[in-house]
């Protein structure tokens, strides 16, 4: 199959969900495609789209990021905290401190990760653990207080254009430029694919590693700092669902945990299929309960669907003559 | 003396070293508050420590596969919030109530086991997926606000103690007993560590692969399903979250316990021996009045401090390789 043929198959099922659901949801209910909507669909989908542009980066070198919850939670607690004072240096102040702290901790994420050899999984599995600990001991309950000139930014618009929208593609731009532009983002997928063969053609994993569980701290700061922006509060148990929304935000937008396989395109859809779900079923009245079997199947099935050998798994594919 | 413990295989020294340390830091306990060294302080932690244990079965089937299970968390809550509806206190419904959640445990296991196996999806999102579903039903079916108790005879067994050891320990001590003789003696056993250890060769070598990974989540499920419904006997009354922390806590407890993530090597004696420990710091820093953020500070701390011990060997000799832990 040609590249593009791949990458087509790989985002495909979850583009192809979105757009039946948004027209399923279009057709149910009339409000749904009304500006007004759609900037609020904006306002909420971006910070699970920045936290699972963290999970993406490394889920492509094959790695896990179980911190990017407790990352979220410091970010924001420490948006909420930050010494304000009235003049327009606090949009400043929040718009670098936070994810600073974000970097800082995936930093350490990377340089346990690169210099060790322990999994991922466990060293990210403490380090939320440890970084959750901080995010309580900083702000025991939600709260805290956030700038005005921050909280603009979650419902601000630049030329009529919300910017939570150019916040969200500003940062999926980046990050879709980095890995498929440079030669860094070459050696993501290159260090995913097989780590041994990366490492005889000069890929020091180590750097890589560092570099990639940074950038998740980095992004998952942003996430942090927007969503304290959203709630005008710090809440240091508000990161939670984002570790395994991201997770499964970055699957079904096409990256393979195996890694190697998958990109940032998909991450859009990914986190939309959460959000559409969650808003139809509150502009057709039905029980938000249902959200969560409505998430559980359609996971289930776009991986299905895309799973790269399930034809022949399940013993259906005709033998291909070569 | 260091001949002696040479001698010891070293499955085998890193579990006497993890009871070493459990028993080290009951001492330490001791010393500081002369309560912690009792038999109600001992009966309440091993009692906290059966519940991730029993959950920490399944989970040390699926890492020892080189899978993991996240829905054993939704399926905890499963069986405490349907237990409690389900019995409304009333003895009479004991059979037929636990028998259905332990039916919908082994369901939700076999369709996790069915979307790893035959339909090649990541144990990590099918079980995530799975989880979510069972979460859903868990919210519809309560309404979000459970309500009912747990029977007479399940207080029983949930509070209950039998010579002075609390009844679940008793329970999970067969069970775990059980689990660590099948893993050794049994084909199915060996089954599971070959699958982890290198599946395509399990495979061409005749096993029944699918089979095997299949039976490894409804196991998990059972486990689970069964656990929530203990604690439904401990806590009487029903809680949405009350599996939240199980999934990382089951995790955790085996990876203390020296079972290695990529599958094939471990065993369930030292993620037994990995719940004790987790309850006992937890228990621990509460008698020292640590607040709650510093005992997660010191949980994540513990972790790594343990996987130092796990891989000292690759850390003396400074080799880059991949981590195959």
């Amino acid at each position: 199959m040609t590249e593009r043929g791949r990458d087509l198959r790989m985002y495909l099922p979850v583009y192809a969900i979105v757009l039946a659901v948004y027209i399923f949801a279009g057709w149910q209910s009339a409000s749904f495609f009304t500006w007004n909507n759609n900037v609020n669909l904006f306002g909420r989908v971006t910070p699970l789209i920045l936290a699972g542009l963290a999970q993406t980066v490394v889920i492509l070198t094959g790695g896990i990021d179980l911190s990017v919850g407790s990352m979220i939670s410091v970010a924001s607690v420490t948006a909420a905290s930050l010494p304000y004072v009235d003049t327009p240096a606090n949009l400043v102040l929040w718009v670098l401190v936070p994810p600073l702290v974000g970097l800082a901790m995936g930093a350490i994420n990377g340089l346990l990760i690169a210099a060790w050899p322990f999994p991922p999984f466990i060293v990210t599995l403490a380090s939320s653990s440890i970084y959750l600990g901080v995010a309580l001991y900083i702000l025991r309950e939600p709260g805290g207080e956030v700038s005005l000139d921050a909280t603009l930014v979650s419902s601000g618009k630049i030329y009529g254009i919300p910017i939570p929208l150019l916040l969200m593609l500003a940062a999926v731009a980046a990050a879709y430029l980095l890995l498929s532009r440079t030669r860094f983002g070459r050696s993501i997928y290159a260090l995913g694919g097989n780590e041994t063969l990366a490492i005889q053609s000069g890929i020091r994993p180590g750097r890589v590693k560092f570099f990639v569980y940074s950038l998740s701290g980095l992004f998952s700061g942003l996430a942090g700092a927007y969503l304290s922006a959203w709630m005008f509060a710090g809440d240091p148990l508000g990161g939670e669902p984002y570790v395994m929304n991201s997770i499964a935000v970055a699957v079904i937008g096409g990256s393979s945990l195996m890694g190697g396989r998958g990109g940032v395109p998909g991450v859009i859809g990914g986190a939309y299929i959460f959000y559409l779900i969650n808003n139809i079923l509150n502009l057709l009245g039905i029980n938000p309960f249902y959200q969560y079997i409505a998430k559980g199947v359609i996971l289930i099935a776009a991986l299905a669907v895309s799973a790269p050998d399930l034809l022949r798994r399940l013993g259906l594919e005709r033998r291909r003559e070569q | 003396m260091m001949g002696l413990w040479r001698k010891i295989p070293e499955g085998w020294r890193s579990l006497l070293g993890l009871w070493a340390a459990i028993l080290a830091l009951f001492a330490i306990g001791g010393m500081f508050s002369p309560g912690f060294f009792s038999v109600s302080q001992g009966g309440a932690i091993f009692r906290s420590a059966s519940f991730i244990g029993m959950v920490a079965m399944g989970q040390t089937l699926a890492i020892l596969i080189g899978g993991i299970d996240l829905s054993v968390g939704p399926l905890v809550s499963l069986g405490s919030v349907f237990g409690c509806l389900m019995l409304a206190g009333k003895d009479e419904n004991n059979l037929w109530a636990i028998s259905v959640i332990l039916l919908i445990g082994l369901t939700a296991g076999i369709l996790n086991g069915i979307g790893v196996s035959l339909l090649g999806i990541s144990p990590m999102v099918m079980t995530l997926a799975t989880g979510a579903i069972i979460t859903g039903a868990v919210l519809i079916y309560s309404q979000g606000a459970p309500t009912g108790n747990a029977s007479p005879a399940l207080r029983a067994v949930g509070v209950g103690f039998t010579w002075s050891i609390p009844n679940s320990v008793l329970i999970w001590l067969a069970l775990g007993t059980t689990l660590s003789l099948v893993l050794k003696y049994t084909t199915f056993g060996r089954g599971v560590y070959y699958i982890g250890a290198n599946e395509t060769a399990a495979g061409f070598s005749g096993l029944r692969v699918n089979f095997i990974k299949t039976a490894v989540y409804a196991l998990s499920g059972l486990t689970a399903a069964l656990t929530g419904i203990i604690i439904a006997g401990y806590t009487s009354v029903a809680f949405v979250a009350a599996g939240r922390d199980y999934p990382m806590q089951s995790i955790a407890a085996a990876v203390i316990g020296g079972v290695a993530m990529t599958g094939g090597r471990g065993g369930y004696g030292g993620a037994a021996a990995g719940a004790v420990l987790l309850c006992l710091i937890e228990s621990l820093l509460t008698n020292m009045n640590m607040q709650e953020p510093g005992r997660k500070i010191m949980n994540g701390l513990v972790i790594v401090m343990l996987m130092t011990f796990y891989y000292r060997k690759r850390l003396g000799s400074g080799s880059k390789k991949k981590a195959a832990g």
